[in-house]
């Protein structure tokens, strides 16, 4: 094993207790900032494929009578929901989820999708797994831009010192659309980490410069990847251990109880891409004469149960701050069930993240069921699914505004859905005092005054629609205090908020323009 | 740089004089060939290629007589209808009333539980051992090769009932070098579709979309760019809801028929669940209205949808893929896929002068289209069954039936191809996955498998003693033409295995691994050894553990993963 990594994995294990302390207990500030002086986050994508119904997963309870009009036969009862507050209601296999977001550990963001909604599974799964927008084709991945960026010529040279393992780890044997570069996927598929034997490896002469030297390249390097990066991964597998039981027979548990492994066994992989399928869920997705069962209910209680037996596996780790999670689907359902106890292609859907460093709650509105929904009719777009991936670009992975906007669309703005965790190395941070808004109700402009330490601070104003109209901060300020001003004389009359983010605390302030 | 020049010089071959391409190649993946008929040389290499993409494995005999034969008599034999297989056994299971051990057991009925799951269960099993044993004996026919690619098209899977099953695969095997229209029509109301796509619970009351949307977009036209909200140029999603109307009323017979008077799985009109209204396609379908035709109505529909051209450009697309490359530039659409789906309009969507306009062109003879498909994970299995002949021991049927079924069973499955069972309503990915296609097949998951695959069938095989499988290295060398030159077997191997000729650097690896520090007169010596005394074992046994070096080095390369 090398030394750098041993280094790093008794770092990350030890101190699970230290001095009788647990670890999320203790200021979060040395141990692991002393370990990386990089980003050392990690991303873990949840493929529901199929399309999941986010109304039966995340139900609004102040559509709940509309809904019973349109989806009768296949909503649950109000009575069996777990209410978790904001007028949200999860579903009863959730129980494991619910746990996860009154620990604070859940962000839901509402109404995920994009404009001109795709419900062609494939042309959806690849707009989501690419990034773009709904009339255009990519064929890279949103990550595999990323990692391109930053490695051009993998995998020429790869494994080396600086990047000793592999960027993104599928669990499963395809690798993940999210990872696909120009030329070459990111990830490696992996199904069992614990078993993963040396190929043989033959020095052919350079193949020949045409389709058939192309595959044959591929193929050589695919094989050379598979050893280069089997043995670091088997032994980072094998070198820690899972201190929870997770759930029997869950095929999602399975895959994150090995995320966790190679995690903790200091792999410094930054993306995971786990998947479960079949929420594709035409027919049959409940039981009839039980509608808190069926299809759809397994699925979701594997996921739950999966995702809350991971989370406390991470915190256990001392891992969770290390560590962001979030879900993704392909779209939504219909707002109206089918005659088969199903849901048909549909649009948004809400989107879930999980971590300590998680905006947690709810982010957005409730989706909004009309009265007489015809047989199309989906959840309409809140926010677009490249503003979520950007926002996670930025704040946890440190990519600056300006490469987001190249590597996903122009017209990206930042989502506030994650708070609260050093992204960076070691910085100042003072105790946090409320921003303060003046004048508030205003006409023309306001002035917001705050005080920070040496830190990055973020602050954006957003309209009633939760759209971000500008950031009028967004670098590491000097201590000390800070004004900064708004123009609304252009805007309508209305509700609008600013948004403040230290690394000491989080602020939303509703501001008013009168006319 | 001469396209055709360099690959003479790199392959230190002659190149036959057919069109000589003047123009500078663009880019290497350039393949520039059209449609035209293929008029060169019909040596080894061009055989082996035909039948190693029309048929699964092609032996060195087979493949000599194709030579032989030569390319228009190939391709008929090829092409030639057959009569179906006879029907899978029961072949372990004595309480089924209806079929006793060694009969078929396919469209006879079923007992009430718990007999039931018994009977699925062995007709479970022999519908799968069968499939291996029609891969294991598909000889020189395209016909496997075509019942998969409709497989992979017109998808079911999780089928519970083996009747449905078999009655599937068969319907479409029985149509596979048919009409693709008509095809399409016989698919629509196939009970296992009519399952796997919701066709059955798609009611006048509520109609389900599923199988429409499929149907359009996967099945026979395909969908266009964008062009505005809800139209794919094609077709719109207004299409699909007139089209689900259209196909309302659409029930199977269930499965674990009971009923002997209900010959087999099919799929039955029933009238009051039928949409009765006028159905009004988008535009696209220049407004057409389909009125009410009751039980004809979608054979109505599927002529009016596949009387746009661009069905034949979309299914040819397809083929393409299937049979030659993922990559269709512009050029290739313009010179192959075209002229072709013109091919197959003027045959009324007859599928046999399409496919042989395909498999005889100079496209498909082109030098850039020879080696550099990823075989798929069957099409890998039985390379090396059907190459080396593996022999399996049909004297008792049970036994004979769970060998076949070990052997690929698991193994397919780790490599992500399961008959019956294709992921998604697309089919397997490396058909349409942009950009990697074949690519999809191989990661560091999938790759042990394989080699792990002809490891073993080289090694210890499968079952054990006189219901032993496993690759016989003496009787493969035995067959091969003068085995005794070290040199020339390595040549004729590489031959037999590789689509396109290896380096010499790569020759003489294999010859160091097959006799390591010797020179080459003492496989000869050896060898003849072995020919002289073929019943003194332990000779045998030591030219065998060379020549298994050899092949499980042959085996292990990539170049045996292409086609």
């Amino acid at each position: 094993m090398k030394r750098r990594k041993f280094i790093q994995t008794t770092g990350l294990s030890i101190p699970l207790m230290f001095n009788g302390i647990p670890m999320r207990a203790m200021p979060k500030s040395s141990i692991f900032s002393a370990i990386s002086n990089e980003n050392d986050k990690v991303l873990v994508l949840v493929q529901l494929i199929g399309g999941n119904d986010g109304l039966a997963t995340i139900t609004p309870l102040d559509q709940y009578d509309k809904l019973a009009n349109v989806r009768g036969n296949i909503l649950i009862p109000q009575s069996s929901l777990l209410d978790v507050g904001f007028n949200i209601g999860f579903h009863p296999t959730m129980t494991g989820l619910r746990s996860v977001f009154d620990d604070g550990k859940m962000a839901v963001v509402q109404s995920v999708g994009y404009a001109n909604q795709n419900r062609s599974h494939f042309r959806s799964s690849d707009i989501w797994t690419s990034g773009s927008p709904a009339g255009q084709q990519w064929t890279t991945g949103w990550l595999g831009r990323h990692f391109e960026q930053t490695a051009p010529d993998y995998p020429t040279g790869y494994p080396n010192a600086e990047f000793p393992d592999p960027f993104a780890i599928t669990m499963g044997s395809l690798v993940s659309e999210t990872c696909q570069g120009t030329a070459i996927n990111y990830s490696l598929a992996i199904n069992d980490p614990f078993n993963l034997n040396p190929l043989l490896d033959f020095e052919g002469a350079d193949p020949p410069n045409t389709p058939y030297g192309d595959e044959l390249s591929f193929l050589r390097e695919t094989i050379e990847q598979t050893n280069a990066y089997g043995e670091t991964i088997k032994e980072a597998a094998e070198s820690s251990e899972s201190l929870i039981d997770y759930p029997e027979d869950n095929r999602l548990a399975n895959q994150l109880r090995n995320v966790v492994r190679l995690i903790a066994g200091g792999l410094q992989t930054k993306v995971y891409v786990v998947s479960l399928g079949g929420f594709d869920t035409h027919a049959s997705q409940v039981v009839g004469d039980d509608v808190a069962t069926g299809n759809h209910a397994a699925l979701l209680q594997t996921l739950s149960d999966a995702i809350n037996a991971f989370q406390q596996d991470l915190n256990l780790h001392g891992l969770d701050q290390k560590v962001l999670t979030m879900t993704f689907s392909e779209f939504g359902r219909r707002i109206r069930s089918n005659d088969s106890l199903g849901t048909d292609h549909g649009d948004a859907a809400p989107l879930m993240l999980f971590g300590s460093c998680v905006a947690a709650g709810i982010i957005g509105d409730n989706p909004e069921i009309p009265d007489n929904p015809s047989v199309q009719d989906a959840v309409a777009m809140q926010y677009d699914f490249r503003n979520v991936y950007g926002s996670v670009m930025m704040d946890w992975f440190d990519i600056a505004e300006e490469d987001v906007k190249n590597l996903l669309y122009p017209g990206f703005s930042h989502l506030p859905i994650i708070e609260g965790c050093e992204t960076t190395g070691t910085s100042e941070t003072v105790p946090f005092i409320e921003a303060t808004a003046y004048p508030n109700p205003f006409s023309k402009q306001v002035n917001i005054r705050f005080n920070s330490g040496s830190e990055h601070v973020r602050l954006s104003v957003f309209n009633g629609s939760a759209q971000e109209l500008k950031v009028l901060v967004n670098k590491k300020l000097t201590t000390g205090q800070h004004e900064f001003s708004f123009d609304g004389s252009q805007l309508p009359a209305g509700t609008y908020y600013f948004h403040l983010q230290l690394e000491g605390g989080r602020q939303k302030t509703k501001l008013v323009i009168k006319n | 740089m001469d396209r055709r020049t360099t690959l003479s010089k790199m392959f230190g071959q002659h190149v036959s004089d057919k069109k000589v391409a003047t123009a500078p190649a663009p880019a290497a993946t350039a393949v520039l060939s059209g449609l035209a008929p293929y008029m060169g040389a019909f040596e080894f290499e061009q055989a082996a290629h035909l039948l190693r993409r029309t048929t699964f494995g092609p032996t060195y005999q087979q493949i000599k007589d194709a030579v032989n034969d030569g390319l228009d008599a190939t391709l008929q034999k090829l092409l030639e209808d057959r009569p179906l297989p006879d029907g899978p056994l029961n072949h372990r299971y004595e309480n089924d009333p209806e079929v006793p051990i060694g009969e078929i057991w396919a469209n006879k009925i079923y007992q009430p539980q718990p007999l039931r799951n018994e009977i699925r269960n062995y007709r479970r099993q022999s519908l799968n051992a069968w499939n291996v044993e029609l891969l294991r004996k598909s000889g020189v026919s395209i016909i496997e090769k075509m019942t998969l690619f409709w497989h992979n098209h017109y998808v079911t899977a999780n089928i519970n009932d083996p009747n449905y099953t078999y009655n599937y695969i068969t319907t479409l095997r029985e149509n596979a070098l048919g009409n693709v229209r008509e095809l399409a029509k016989i698919m629509t109301v196939n009970p296992s579709m009519l399952r796997y796509l919701n066709g059955r619970e798609n009611s006048r009351v509520a109609p389900n979309e599923n199988y429409a949307r499929e149907l359009l977009e996967l099945f026979t036209i395909g969908k266009g760019p964008v062009a505005g909200p809800g139209d794919y140029t094609n077709y719109t999603e207004d299409d699909v809801v007139a089209m689900a109307k259209v196909l309302t009323g659409w029930r199977d017979v269930g499965y674990f028929n009971m009923n002997p008077d209900i010959p087999m799985p099919f799929g039955r009109y029933v009238n009051n669940r039928h949409d009765t209204g006028d159905k009004t396609l988008s535009y696209r379908f220049d407004n057409q209205v389909i009125p009410n035709m009751g039980a004809d109505e979608y054979k109505h529909l599927i002529d009016i949808i596949f009387s746009k051209d661009e069905c034949a450009r979309f299914i040819c697309r397809k083929l393409y893929r299937w049979f030659v490359y993922y990559v269709i530039t512009d050029e290739i659409e313009q010179d192959v896929i075209e002229p072709m789906a013109q091919v197959m309009i003027a045959n009324d969507y007859e599928i046999k002068p399409a496919l042989d306009a395909l498999l005889r062109s100079e496209h498909f003879f082109d030098m850039l289209s020879i080696g550099p498909m990823i075989k798929n994970p069957i099409d890998f299995v039985f390379s090396v069954l059907n190459i080396f002949e593996v022999e399996y021991n049909d004297a008792n049927l049970e036994a004979y039936y769970r060998l076949q079924l070990r052997t690929v069973g698991q193994p397919l499955e780790q490599m992500q191809m399961v008959p019956f069972n294709p992921p998604s309503v697309a089919g397997w990915k490396a058909y349409y996955q942009e950009p990697g296609f074949y690519r999809v097949w191989i990661s560091s998951a999938t790759l042990p498998p394989r080699m792990n695959f002809s490891n073993q069938m080289l090694g210890e095989g499968v079952g054990q003693g006189a219901n032993r499988a496993a690759i016989d290295v003496l009787k493969f060398t035995a067959s091969i033409d003068d085995p005794f030159d070290p040199n020339h077997l390595i040549d004729e191997f590489a031959k037999i295995l590789y689509p396109q000729p290896i380096p010499q650097g790569q020759k003489d690896l294999l010859k160091s691994i097959l006799l390591p520090g010797l020179p080459d007169f003492e496989w000869t010596v050896e060898y003849g050894d072995y020919v002289n005394n073929p019943d003194d074992e332990e000779i045998a046994a030591s030219v065998a553990d060379k020549l298994k070096n050899l092949l499980t080095a042959m085996l292990s390369m990539p170049e045996f993963y292409l086609s």
